[in-house]
């Protein structure tokens, strides 16, 4: 009994899955980095996040070593 | 391709070049992030803001204690982010990146998206210490660093793609780009913001700051190089018979 398997890849053999997950992960953690001014935590605590800055403080020293805009 | 396997070493790699990343600025930057913020405190306390009292110098320890924490951490996690990046071209590129062995080829791609996504963009928008930094302006230049990356980083595809189509030599592709990010470069408008720290400080936070990030994607080209040569993931799945 034979059995085959049927996998969803690109052009070259790198599957698109695992490119789309790759590609959230970059986009996701290079705002978290590099960009976010309270946007992420003013999803739950609303306008609060904006004043507090919690990811720009936390991530503020990396921001400025790795060359992003900060102040 | 094994999808899971690829996409552990891409984020083993990421986050352990990162890692590496955050914990030399540790050494080699914090020094000048620390003078930095010292002058930032000077102007709170000649403003008024602040008062140099023990319970300030108290408070700004602890804070500063975690911040440094906090680079470590975003360390880890912007090494995932652009290893994840990373990962992606490799194995798109890999079967036509020059090098015999894994580490070589990813090597390779290192020293090209080093150049084209990060050292060009940081000649024209060099990375600055706290104090220098407008708050007002800190949008537009996120937006101006952020659109020079993408025009190198397509830049850079984009020629390589045309002299495979026009099937000419690499060198051709070299030249091409080399003008057109000249043109973007002279073209696209300066940093608005006035450096009024000195510029002793200002340079020396730039050179370890080019040589902490410089040294994530030597570390990344050679991590993820060495797993993808151990484990291969490349290799396609055997069929069950």
């Amino acid at each position: 009994m034979s059995q085959s398997r049927q996998i969803n890849v690109s052009k070259n053999g790198v599957p698109v899955t695992a490119i789309v997950a790759l590609a959230i992960v970059f986009v996701a953690g290079l705002f978290v980095v590099g960009f976010d001014q309270g946007h992420i935590f003013s999803l739950v605590y609303g306008e609060e996040a904006f004043q507090d800055l919690y990811i720009h403080e936390l991530t503020h020293d990396m921001r400025h070593a790795a060359g992003f805009p900060c102040h | 391709m094994k999808t899971f396997l690829f996409i552990l070493i891409v984020i083993s790699s990421g986050a352990a070049a990162g890692l590496i990343h955050g914990s030399m600025n540790l050494i080699f930057v914090e020094p000048s992030l620390d003078q930095a913020i010292g002058i930032e405190n000077q102007h709170l306390f000649a403003s008024g803001e602040e008062k140099d009292t023990p319970e300030f110098w108290i408070k700004y320890d602890g804070y500063r204690t975690w911040q440094k924490s906090g680079q470590v951490l975003a360390g880890g996690i912007l090494g995932i982010s652009v290893g994840a990046l990373f990962g992606i071209i490799f194995a798109l590129s890999r079967n036509s990146l020059p090098g015999k062995t894994d580490i070589k080829k990813a090597l390779v791609l290192a020293g090209i998206m080093w150049l084209a996504i990060y050292f060009i963009p940081f000649l024209k928008y060099p990375a600055n210490p706290p104090t220098v930094g407008d708050p007002e302006t800190i949008v537009l230049r996120g937006i101006l660093y952020l659109i020079f990356i993408a025009i190198s980083g397509f830049g850079a595809v984009g020629f390589y793609k045309l002299s495979q189509k026009l099937k000419t030599k690499k060198l051709v592709a070299l030249v091409g780009y080399a003008a057109f990010i000249g043109i973007a470069f002279v073209a696209m408008p300066e940093n608005p913001d006035q450096i009024a720290a000195p510029m002793d400080l200002v340079n020396n936070f730039r050179i370890m700051s080019a040589f902490t990030v410089s040294l994530y994607w030597l570390s990344l080209g050679i991590i993820l190089g060495s797993l993808w040569h151990h484990y291969k993931p490349h290799k396609e799945i055997i069929p069950f018979n």
